[in-house]
């Protein structure tokens, strides 16, 4: 008798334990980067969001933090269900904001490992023509996917910034590199400026982080070049930017041709020419440096069937004579001239090492830029100086800025810490402090304008912060919309950064083309009672829960 | 003659004994390094993940695609051959990791001397005053001092030193090394040699106007060090001072009627001395690997910052070469401070 009634009760016990109770909370690890990646406020923004999705009262969320390598390590890894992101675009177009995401390659290596055959083949469209109509249209449909499956949910774009002396003038925060060239001080001769940005690498063939791009923005050129406020491409190096209409861009898409400026010289003297400018491109291509941007011009450019590194092949850039070159890519790329105006196109003298990066030094850094590397102590200091054979000095003639470049000399002081570009602004020690001042410190610069006799100027930035879902350790839709439906960016906006970032709410930020806010419109903002529901249907399965569980143990 | 070979003996087993504790540094470092999580080789491109052959590919510049014992026994060739290889890090990448070893460190000795000049000056007297007057006000204002400042967080100290004379007073210059474009020994033609110290090579090049800008930027962050370790070095001093004031030598000269300052200065001042020289000894070794939280608040890029820096991002060829360099220094200047001492106190020897 005693035995059934022990059997009964362990029955019972049993199913009582297997019973899924709806009342549960479901647990979910939010991930952030804790070595300063994306700033020292993003312990606060992984705290916001947090609250936000744990206030609506049926999700358990655990913070988890590593450093940037093992960060990265994990999501490559699949360790991370739920975590947080940045992007910075390398080439201003809206294709850099979804194929990088949605794309199944782009997917896997994000770490979402978001797999979707139709939004694959929207995006292969989209960035195979120029038509704007085919690419609004793939464009809104990739959009509505992904705020139906969820594999990203949009936050916030980061807001640039600058604080500069009263009388400074053209300072301009460019949605794609700032122009130290066009900044003036009239009466003086020297711009004086602190950074707490690094350079990595002066190598055009290397360099692929912001502050080493926008130096070499300012020392090198490239064939196509942006407007001094806006994003529209002019003609740098090239005389005009190849299009169908003008017969620079051929029917199908696959052929640019560039016709080159003539009697452009480099710093050192050495002549400009098609044929330096495919031997640059190859370079690149070769050398496939360790970190470098590399892989956009060989795989996102097309110029290599294989998508792999070396030179092009026979064929691929053929330069007719010294002023012209053709580009032959192996797909459509609709964005290749973003691509040519990007860093890593930038031409380079002949005298270039040919087998590894050429050193970022000064004597070593030659381009045919507004200015010329003058000093470089590494950390520390990086001094401009006019170059005295740039060949354009009217680039920006139509914006009222009569020549480039305006200062003889721009001296551009790197700090360690945040704080030291605030003090260096609050006691006027330079004119201009440019990246990145702490929202707090920014708010109190603000505050002091008038006082402290400087501007502090927001701009829109083209960075994107979102989270990522790796849809296969969360592969229920409903738990990803739910948690959409309970994030509350205005509260990461006024707790973490004082008002001073925009919401997003679509990977594409509102400022480009073909951008559309789907997730305001499906999703809103904290909106407990629809995640609820949500959450209410999918009961809380065991089977979430295990694979949520299984993830922790895995660890 | 007997007492000269003995000392090169000691000399010679230190040395000797030196070298396994840096290959069992070295190795524990490489080992370690490899345990941590984290691939640094993924980290290169920040948020963007390339594809598949550039990772490889980088793997091979960096010679990571080999097995690890092959780049242990890599490892330990390039080190022993003078040869720190290059930087494998997301902030560093392909940097010479002797380079950045070698533009830093100037700046690190300096802080460290004006740090331990702040020190000693501030330390030792206050520690001889306390240890001379025991149990007198004197005495027990010094070691509150000495508990207070020790124990104070070293980057506030350094915050409020940077907002009174930096930003309100606007006395001295609140961060970095240098004003200016033209730092010390900048052109090739201004001087004979250059050091990397800004206090020096301003002074090589003769420009006082130089000299006064480096010496201006150095204030802060040598007082904030120096503040600090003047309260361990007044608690030291105060201690050997007690030990010696009440020796038998001591007792011994006051029974002779030699006047008390002359017994406290002469005497027991000295005797005193001698432990604390090792021990400023190694904090001064210490110093010289960076004083990370010092260089950080005040911006100034030396060894400490490119450890943490390096840390943070799993360098692990400049964080191995930055440990070699730091575990040489310590070696070195335990070396020089043992075999000082044994010079001075042949009962060490024995």
């Amino acid at each position: 008798m005693a035995v059934v009634i022990l059997v009964i009760a362990l029955i019972a016990v049993s199913a009582y334990a297997l019973i899924p109770k709806a009342s549960a909370k479901l647990p979910v690890e939010l991930w952030y980067n804790n070595s300063n990646h994306y700033g020292s406020t993003e312990v606060a923004v992984a705290l916001a969001l947090q609250n936000s999705i744990a206030s609506c009262g049926k999700v358990q969320v655990t913070l988890k933090s590593d450093i940037w390598t093992a960060y990265k390590t994990r999501w490559v890894n699949q360790q991370m269900p739920l975590f947080l992101l940045g992007w910075y675009p390398d080439y201003f177009d809206t294709d850099d904001y979804i194929s990088p995401f949605l794309a199944i390659s782009g997917a896997k290596s994000e770490g979402s490992f978001y797999n979707n055959s139709q939004v694959d083949q929207w995006i292969r469209d989209e960035a195979s023509t120029s038509d704007p109509t085919i690419r609004a249209d793939r464009f809104a449909k990739v959009q509505a996917a992904l705020a139906e499956d969820v594999p990203y949910i949009p936050l916030f774009t980061g807001a640039a910034q600058v604080a500069y002396v009263n009388g400074v003038q053209n300072v301009e925060l460019h949605p794609v590199s700032y122009k130290w060239f066009i900044v003036n001080k009239p009466g003086a001769t020297v711009l004086n400026a602190s950074t707490s940005d690094h350079i990595i690498s002066l190598d055009p063939a290397s360099a692929y982080d912001f502050m080493s791009i926008e130096v070499i923005n300012q020392v090198f050129d490239t064939l196509l070049v942006y407007d001094a406020k806006t994003t529209a491409l002019l003609p740098g190096l090239a005389t005009e930017v190849p299009t169908v209409a003008n017969g620079g861009v051929s029917a199908d898409g696959k052929n640019y041709t560039f016709h080159l400026r003539q009697g452009v010289t480099f710093s050192d003297g050495t002549a400009f020419n098609s044929t330096v400018v495919k031997r640059s491109i190859d370079r690149t291509m070769r050398l496939d440096l360790a970190g470098s941007a590399a892989f956009l011009l060989y795989d996102v450019g097309a110029l290599r069937a294989d998508h792999a590194k070396g030179n092009s092949a026979p064929g691929v850039i053929t330069t007719p004579d010294p002023y012209n070159i053709t580009f032959h890519l192996f797909s459509p790329v609709s964005f290749f001239n973003q691509l040519m105006a990007f860093s890593v196109s930038a031409p380079v003298p002949w005298t270039y090492s040919q087998i590894g990066e050429q050193p970022s030094t000064v004597g070593n850094v030659i381009g045919t830029g507004p200015y010329v590397l003058s000093t470089h102590t590494v950390d520390q200091l990086v001094v401009l100086n006019r170059n005295p054979t740039y060949y354009k000095p009217d680039l920006y003639a139509v914006d009222g800025i009569s020549r480039v470049p305006q200062m003889d000399r721009v001296v551009i002081n790197i700090k360690s810490t945040d704080a030291a570009l605030k003090q260096d602004i609050e006691t006027k020690a330079v004119d201009v402090a440019f990246r990145t001042i702490s929202p707090v410190d920014l708010a109190d610069l603000q505050g002091r304008q008038t006082s402290l006799g400087i501007t502090v100027k927001l701009g829109s930035s083209p960075q994107i912060r979102f989270l990522v879902f790796n849809v296969n350790l969360i592969p229920d839709k409903r738990v990803r919309q739910a948690i959409a439906y309970s994030i509350d960016r205005s509260a990461i906006n006024s707790l973490v950064f004082l008002g001073q970032v925009s919401p997003l709410y679509s990977m594409i930020p509102a400022e480009l083309p073909y951008a559309s806010p789907v997730f305001q419109s499906r999703y809103g903002d904290a909106q407990c009672a629809s995640a609820n529901a949500l959450l209410s249907q999918v009961g809380y399965t065991i089977e979430v829960t295990r694979e949520l569980v299984a993830v922790a143990r895995d660890r | 003659m007997a007492r000269d070979g003995s000392l090169l003996a000691y000399v010679l087993t230190r040395i000797v004994l030196a070298v396994p504790m840096l290959l069992i540094l070295l190795t524990a470092v490489f080992v370690i390094l490899r345990i941590l999580p984290g691939d640094p080789v993924l980290a290169l491109w920040g948020g963007r993940t390339p594809p598949q052959s550039a990772i490889d590919s980088a793997r091979q510049q960096l010679g990571l695609d080999q097995p690890l014992i092959v780049q242990y026994f890599t490892y330990l060739r390039n080190i022993f051959t003078g040869n720190f290889g290059l930087s494998i890090g997301e902030l560093y990448r392909g940097q010479s990791v002797w380079n950045q070893i070698a533009i830093r460190f100037p700046a690190t000795v300096e802080i460290a001397i004006g740090g331990m000049t702040v020190a000693c000056l501030v330390g030792i007297p206050l520690g001889v005053l306390a240890g001379s007057n025991r149990d007198k006000p004197v005495d027990l204002a010094v070691r509150l001092f000495g508990t207070i400042i020790w124990v104070i967080p070293i980057f506030w100290l350094g915050l409020v030193l940077q907002l009174v004379f930096g930003v309100w007073l606007q006395w001295l210059p609140a961060n970095g090394r240098w004003s200016g474009a033209d730092a010390p020994c900048s052109a090739p033609s201004s001087c004979l040699f250059r050091t990397g110290m800004y206090t020096v090579d301003s002074l090589i090049e003769g420009n006082l106007t130089h000299f006064v800008n480096a010496v201006a930027h150095l204030v802060l962050p040598s007082l904030t060090l120096g503040l600090v370790l003047s309260g361990f070095f007044a608690k030291t001093v105060r201690a050997n001072m007690l030990r010696t004031i009440s020796a038998d030598f001591t007792e011994a000269a006051r029974a002779r009627g030699i006047p008390r300052r002359a017994i406290v200065y002469r005497h027991a001042f000295k005797n005193a001395l001698v432990p604390v020289v090792t021990v400023l000894g190694l904090q001064f070794a210490i110093l010289f690997a960076g004083a990370v939280l010092t260089e950080k608040t005040f911006s100034i890029e030396g060894i400490g910052i490119l450890l943490l820096n390096s840390v943070t991002s799993k360098d692990m060829t400049m964080i191995q070469g930055v440990v070699v360099f730091y575990a040489t220094i310590i070696v070195v200047i335990s070396l020089v401070i043992d075999v000082l001492g044994a010079m001075i106190d042949p009962r060490i020897r024995l």
